[in-house]
């Protein structure tokens, strides 16, 4: 065990808001977690922003952004280029998000977003409607 | 290649540019015209990786201003970034014959007014504004290809040339 890894969603319009509350109807009360929407920032104000908000991160954590290209994952890739103990992990949903609170104790910060990695590639699947 | 979309955003490239304006227009290339990226190889290296599949190159003014008749040569349809009004009055005084600008997202920052909600202005925009639309180039405010176009100087007259 070791401390609980932060983390910092930063999604477009209301999405890190709403991903973060669904998951705190799954999985209880959450801390340690915030949330950025890039709405009406532009991409100098929105790494001041996730610049200031990562600032306090004394052993590094997990930037987790929705859609790689987007303003939101090109402003954190900048703001992790400065700050060797960040990874940025982009595409997250909410099963990644409940597997991120359940490890986030057990495993350093690279190890981490690998294994997130792999859940949330994993978590996405089809079922095909029958006809009865 | 022709031009196909050139555009003045804060953000470069990013998902309005890649999705929305992508999706409807596909470009091949994308130049990315701003002086500080292209003297930063991580910046490029970033603006590179923000659109796949696409051909991005970051170009100081002066390259693109020289390069810009040149792309009929390529294969394609092409888009062009600025940052600022003035970035893209300087490309147009430079020589490049761009005949308009969609304008996608210049952000609130202190001292600039309001247009609309992603559309922010102080005097030198104005200034380049106006500038532009002297040179006879149009300047169309259209975050999205879903949303509706307005010239500039309809939406903030202090931006219309006199």
């Amino acid at each position: 065990m070791s401390p609980p890894t932060p983390a910092l969603l930063v999604m477009h319009a209301d999405l890190a808001a709403a991903l973060l509350r669904a998951a705190e109807l799954v999985y209880g009360p959450i801390e340690g977690v915030e949330v950025l929407s890039n709405e009406g920032l532009s991409r100098a104000d929105l790494e001041r922003e996730v610049e200031r908000r990562v600032a306090h991160w004394t052993s590094g954590g997990l930037v987790f952004t929705d859609m790689a290209g987007g303003s939101p994952h090109i402003s954190c890739s900048a703001v992790a280029r400065a700050h060797g103990e960040i990874v940025v992990v982009t595409g997250l949903n909410l099963p990644t998000l409940l597997d991120f609170l359940h490890n986030r104790d057990r495993f350093g910060v690279v190890e981490l977003a690998e294994r997130l990695r792999a859940k949330g590639q994993d978590s996405i699947r089809i079922q095909r409607g029958q006809k009865v | 290649m022709s031009w196909v979309l050139h555009r003045v955003d804060d953000r470069l490239i990013h998902g309005q540019v890649v999705i929305a304006w992508g999706h409807r227009l596909n470009p091949r290339t994308i130049w990315v015209v701003d002086d500080a990226s292209a003297a930063n190889s991580w910046e490029r290296d970033l603006l590179q990786s923000a659109a796949p599949g696409v051909e991005v190159r970051v170009l100081t003014v002066a390259e693109a201003a020289a390069r810009y008749g040149e792309v009929a040569a390529v294969q394609g349809p092409a888009f062009l970034v600025v940052r600022d009004l003035a970035t893209a009055r300087a490309l147009v005084e430079a020589g490049a014959a761009i005949p308009s600008f969609n304008l996608g997202g210049l952000h609130y920052a202190p001292g600039k007014e309001k247009v609309n909600e992603y559309i922010y202005l102080d005097e030198s925009d104005r200034s380049a504004a106006r500038a532009l639309e002297a040179r006879g180039v149009e300047l169309v405010v259209q975050d999205v290809p879903a949303s509706r176009a307005q010239r500039l100087g309809s939406l903030d007259p202090e931006s219309a040339a006199s």
